[in-house]
């Protein structure tokens, strides 16, 4: 059973297109996917799960499971960023700040890793609830603050920066595109429900495989040239974190599935977004709030190192914690 | 012959994430206006990048021209040489000449 879901799992179109950005850009291919079609095809995916998960949504009540899930969600992106620092800063050379920096992208999530978890789930039969996406949305910005309490922690305030304007932090962590586009997308698909569905549904169901497998192509272009430009940054620890930073926050987060009592499905979904990292919210925060440190450092290990692992090895295992936890 | 004026023009490579706070100094120290330019890639601090390559959009560079006289330039330097001290950019100042000095 595990080996045939990991290769079904690697072996999907997503998963290949992928590979072949990866691969094509270690290769120094030239093939690019251009920017702002890249950055349409995140909205649109956004926009689809968000609709999908507010349909599901709607036909459930809030219950006491779904609030525990949301508090547990918000109280994992809050603490892992604590446990990723003590691990960089004891099992690695990296530097404080970047440490911090780094950290809060590991308790921030991956949308597109949970997207293609869910995928990897539907080809499973296995069934997950629709408010995760509700739960995907309260783990973007946690992380966030938490990483800027560790930088600042025994730091004195240090000057204004020239040009910073009050409440833009605030704007850029509440307020990204991820976040405004996702619980507006989940808002919608609540009110509109299936009817509202039923109507978009030739444009944000049927094709989205093919649309995911475009933009898992351009996310393998973006790892492969991020990891040819930035591993040099990185010592064996720092790499090495980007590999078992993910491994331990599913393993927490296996134990409290456990306690919680979920189903397998949404298990699966709160473990990979415990063990996925943020490289398109949290970055952008990142370089307003601590500019001096390293980009190259953190989008490395997240989008060079932790997102092809969590891609290929890391979803088909975190359905494998889940249904132990939750079997 | 047609007169033209002597300016300072200021060239500003930051990165992009920081061009607003770039905006707001300049805007806050008198100078009239400024363009904001895409920048699509260079090699500096060992590294390479290139517009288009980071789906967070946060490693671009964009360029930040902007005319103007010596005392309005002099305030915008002052503040700008801060906003470097935090993030990354190269700063340069050059004498320009100009048609319509009542712009700058």
């Amino acid at each position: 059973m595990g080996l045939e879901l990991a290769l079904s799992t690697i072996l999907s179109p997503i998963v290949l297109f992928f590979v072949l950005g990866l691969v094509a850009a270690l290769l120094r291919s030239q093939m690019t996917v251009p920017q702002a079609f890249a950055k349409g095809l995140a909205i649109y995916l956004m926009m689809a799960i968000g609709l999908k998960g507010g349909v599901e949504m709607s036909k459930a009540t809030l219950s006491p499971d779904m609030l525990g899930i949301f508090t547990v969600a918000i109280i994992l992106s809050f603490g892992m960023p604590v446990l990723a620092y003590a691990c960089l800063r004891v099992l690695s050379k990296m530097k404080p700040l970047d440490a911090a920096a780094t950290a809060g992208h590991y308790g921030s999530i991956s949308i597109v890793t949970f997207v293609a978890a869910t995928q990897a789930l539907e080809l499973s039969g296995i069934v997950a609830s629709g408010y995760m996406v509700a739960v995907a949305a309260l783990m973007e910005t946690p992380a966030i603050i938490s990483a800027l309490m560790l930088a600042n922690r025994g730091r004195k305030k240090g000057r204004e920066v020239a040009g910073a304007e009050d409440g833009e932090l605030m704007r850029e962590v509440l307020l990204n595109a991820s976040v405004v586009v996702l619980v507006g997308a989940l808002a919608i698909g609540w009110i509109t429900g299936e009817t509202g569905m039923a109507k978009v549904s030739p444009f944000f169901v049927e094709p989205f495989q093919g649309v995911l497998c475009l933009f898992l192509l351009d996310m393998g272009l973006s790892a492969g040239r991020g990891l040819r430009q930035g591993w040099r940054d990185l010592d064996v620890g720092s790499l090495a974190f980007g590999i078992y930073m993910p491994i331990i926050s599913a393993l927490i987060t296996t134990v409290i599935c456990l306690g919680l009592g979920t189903s397998v499905g949404d298990a699966a979904l709160l473990i990979t977004l415990a063990a996925s990292a943020s490289y398109i919210a949290v970055p952008a925060a990142m370089r307003l709030a601590l500019p001096k440190a390293e980009p190259s450092v953190y989008l490395t290990l997240s989008l060079g190192v932790t997102f092809p692992f969590n891609l290929t090895v890391g979803i088909p295992l975190y359905i494998l914690l889940a249904q132990w936890a939750a079997g | 012959m047609t007169e033209l004026y002597t300016k300072l023009r200021l060239e500003l490579i930051i990165e992009r994430p920081a061009a607003k706070r770039a905006g707001r100094v300049l805007a806050e120290s008198g100078l009239m206006g400024y363009t904001v330019i895409p920048a699509m890639g260079g090699y500096g601090g060992n590294n390479t990048w290139q517009r288009g390559t980071d789906i967070s959009s946060s490693q671009d560079m964009v360029v930040i021209v902007s005319i103007g006289d010596k005392e309005h330039m002099d305030k915008a330097l002052e503040a700008l040489g801060n906003l470097l001290g935090d993030h990354i950019g190269v700063l340069s100042v050059s004498d320009v000449q100009v048609l319509r000095p009542t712009l700058f």
